[in-house]
């Protein structure tokens, strides 16, 4: 596949003049500022909460021995809760996100997606069935 | 007491040697049945982007899930205790960037390497070529300590003693000869299978990974009728560390008496470890081309949530194999056969076959674990060379040497090629490697990830301003200071020896020009990776508000993304 693009090289988008000058027009329209608002709410909150609660627990393995060996039932220490509770919230986070990108950012994704590319996409294309 | 070389009976080995070559032959007929799927690039380097989420998401696990994951962070935890959890968690946390801010974005808006998101409103050659020379040097360090992990293991799993032979080999051939089979496997895997044969060889380690270390946990739950806190006691109590093995600070931020300097360096360095592992595992290239493989942004959503399902279950099952080789096989008899603990779970495996069924499921039970982390070095090498070589084919040759005008074809023959060179390469340096004290290579790898890749990924997609000097000079000084920071640390010269006179460094204990106290670069050269990346972006008055409202609009709707073949 040839390309007509002299800055983008290879492998830029493919050569189709109309999605390219539609997707520049989509990046004002509001619709497209509310889906990027939609993912920021969540993953800007949820990532910064993720990182610093990560570092809560770093620092006080690091700095707070006492505090972490402190037991709780029978030989199960704070330490031990501490880290499994980092699983829990990982895994809190992952299933938290899934539902809210459901519900609140694919519809409106791909309601964008089907009006930027031309009506609904080809459903055997999309899913790669074998042929 | 049990150890692998006193219990190393020819049956054994001839069990281990038989699951071995049963494990090669599967998936060598994988790949025979991958490489007639493989005609296009996108079959290549993307396996046809055919995958489903349950599929991918094992894939993911199994590339993550090394042996050096598997025997190292058991390992740790057998002879450390806490710490080697505390580990395991970063690994495990880091997910979550992959999930909210690289897996969706990546996949619509690339096509087959990380190259294509950074470079895709940049100047094509520059970008590329540096995209190209991270994504080569994170490869070929993480494949080197795997390779030569790889080496040693092989000659402890078939339990070959100094000044013993088994098959004509002393321990030393076996080394080498360990290290020459995995190189020639992986290459074979990715020249012939592509994306489609690496992906299913990693789809069955993950699996038997999984059932062999589930296997094992529960027995060792069952030896102690499923009572954990007995199991906890027992452990701290076999490790001679009493309660502290049960607490942080006995393996990374290490308090050390009299000592406030190296203390405060010790806690820094777990800090920068931490932050390291968070920020770098979206940034690895072997991890990110696998969101290509699979057909839109939310399977490889579910792709990530499958991983992170997966992967957070076996640090869980980690957990009590650690705890178990602490109690059941014993501090001494784990150090006996390798310093850093590499071998507590075969030996645990050992000690609960021994217990349950007598001496030949002792045997039956090392031997099979020995050949899950057999299968999780090969399908871990194997993603590592498929990532170089899409790299390389695709950045480096069609795009920086051929200006874009190579033929898929021709691509995809560089490609088969690429991965020739990268495992004789690969090979070549990891046998004179192997008596090297390597292990620092991984957490480098992650290091770099984090440094020079994730802050250009980030900052490409969300940067309006971002440009081609911001890019090139955020890969390269992150590169190069975490690669810097790390040649002039203690694990490259100057550390010393320990208690047994081995020498902690890579090289000899005569050499020292040491001068930067942190084993872990991360806490200082991420920072200098994105700065790099923002100095450079204000130093240059490119900017192209249309190609980033285009990337940024594929990027999000996924109008455009790269579809899936569908032959």
């Amino acid at each position: 596949m040839s390309t007509t693009h002299s800055r983008p090289g290879p492998e830029g988008p493919p050569p189709d003049g109309d999605l390219e000058s539609r997707s520049v027009t989509m990046h004002d329209d509001p619709r497209f500022v509310e889906l990027r608002s939609r993912l920021l709410r969540f993953v800007v909150p949820a990532g910064i909460g993720f990182l610093a609660w990560y570092l809560l627990y770093v620092l006080l393995s690091a700095y707070a021995g006492g505090f972490m060996s402190t037991k709780i039932v029978g030989s199960a220490n704070v330490a031990l809760f501490f880290g499994l509770l980092q699983f829990v919230s990982t895994f809190g986070i992952a299933i938290l996100y899934s539902r809210y990108t459901n519900r609140r950012f694919d519809p409106l994704a791909d309601e964008l997606r089907e009006e930027l590319e031309g009506g609904p996409t080809v459903p055997g294309a999309r899913k790669g069935e074998d042929a | 007491m049990i150890t692998l070389a006193e219990e190393s009976t020819n049956q054994e080995r001839l069990i281990t040697v038989i699951l071995f070559a049963a494990l090669i032959a599967l998936t060598l007929g994988v790949t025979a049945w991958a490489s007639r799927h493989t005609r296009s690039a996108t079959d290549f380097h993307s396996g046809g982007r055919g995958f489903t989420g349950i599929q991918n998401g094992f894939a993911i696990g199994s590339d993550y899930m090394s042996a050096a994951s598997f025997l190292g962070i058991a390992g740790t935890i057998a002879l450390f205790g806490y710490d080697g959890f505390l580990y395991s968690i970063g690994f495990l946390v880091a997910w979550l960037v992959a999930l909210l801010l690289v897996a969706e974005l990546l996949r619509n808006s690339g096509r087959f390497t990380m190259a294509d998101v950074v470079s895709y409103r940049m100047r094509q050659r520059p970008v590329r070529t540096a995209a190209s020379v991270s994504t080569l040097t994170v490869s070929v360090f993480y494949l080197l300590a795997q390779m030569v992990g790889a080496g040693a293991l092989i000659a402890l799993l078939l339990g070959i003693e100094e000044g013993e032979t088994y098959l004509g080999m002393s321990a030393d051939t076996a080394k080498i000869v360990g290290i020459v089979v995995v190189g020639i496997l992986m290459v074979t895997y990715v020249s012939f299978g592509g994306m489609t044969g690496t992906t299913w060889v990693q789809i069955i380690k993950a699996v038997i990974l999984m059932v062999g270390a589930l296997l094992v946990s529960l027995l060792v739950l069952a030896m102690y009728d499923f009572n954990f806190g007995s199991l906890m006691n027992d452990a701290a109590a076999a490790s001679g560390r009493g309660d502290a093995f049960l607490e942080p600070g006995q393996r990374y931020g290490v308090e050390v008496a009299g000592d406030a300097w190296q203390t405060m360096v010790n806690k820094l360095d777990l800090i920068s470890l931490g932050l390291a592992l968070v920020l770098g595992t979206a940034g690895l290239p072997h991890i990110l081309i696998r969101f290509y493989t699979v057909p839109d942004a939310k399977t490889a959503r579910k792709s990530v949530n499958w991983a992170i399902g997966i992967i957070g279950t076996f640090y869980l099952l980690t957990l009590i194999l650690g705890f178990g080789a602490a109690a059941l096989v014993g501090h001494e008899a784990i150090t006996a056969e390798n310093s850093a603990g590499n071998t507590a779970a075969p030996q645990l495996a050992e000690a609960v076959g021994d217990h349950f069924g007598g001496d030949f499921w002792g045997a039956a039970m090392l031997a099979f674990i020995a050949a899950v982390a057999f299968a999780a070095i090969l399908s871990t090498v194997a993603g590592l060379t498929i990532a170089s070589s899409s790299s390389l084919a695709h950045d480096f040759y069609n795009s920086v040497l051929r200006k874009g005008k190579a033929s898929e074809q021709e691509e995809v023959r560089v490609a088969r090629f690429a991965a020739i060179g990268v495992g004789a390469v690969s090979i070549v340096l990891a046998v004179f490697a192997q008596d090297l004290n390597v292990a620092f290579l991984v957490a480098l790898a992650f290091a770099i990830a984090a440094s020079a890749n994730l802050p250009t990924i980030l900052l490409s997609l969300f940067w309006r301003r971002f440009n081609t000097t911001g890019a090139v000079a955020g890969i390269y000084g992150g590169l190069i200071s975490s690669v810097g920071l790390v040649f002039f640390s203690p694990v490259v010269s100057g550390k010393g020896v320990d208690a047994e006179g081995n020498n902690l460094s890579l090289f000899p204990e005569s050499v020292d020009f040491q001068w930067f106290p942190l084993e872990n670069p991360g806490l200082v050269s991420i920072p200098i990776g994105l700065l790099c990346a923002i100095i450079g972006t204000l130093m240059s008055k490119e900017s192209d508000d249309e190609r980033f409202a285009r990337l940024q609009v594929r990027a999000l709707t996924g109008a455009g993304a790269e579809r899936a073949s569908s032959h």
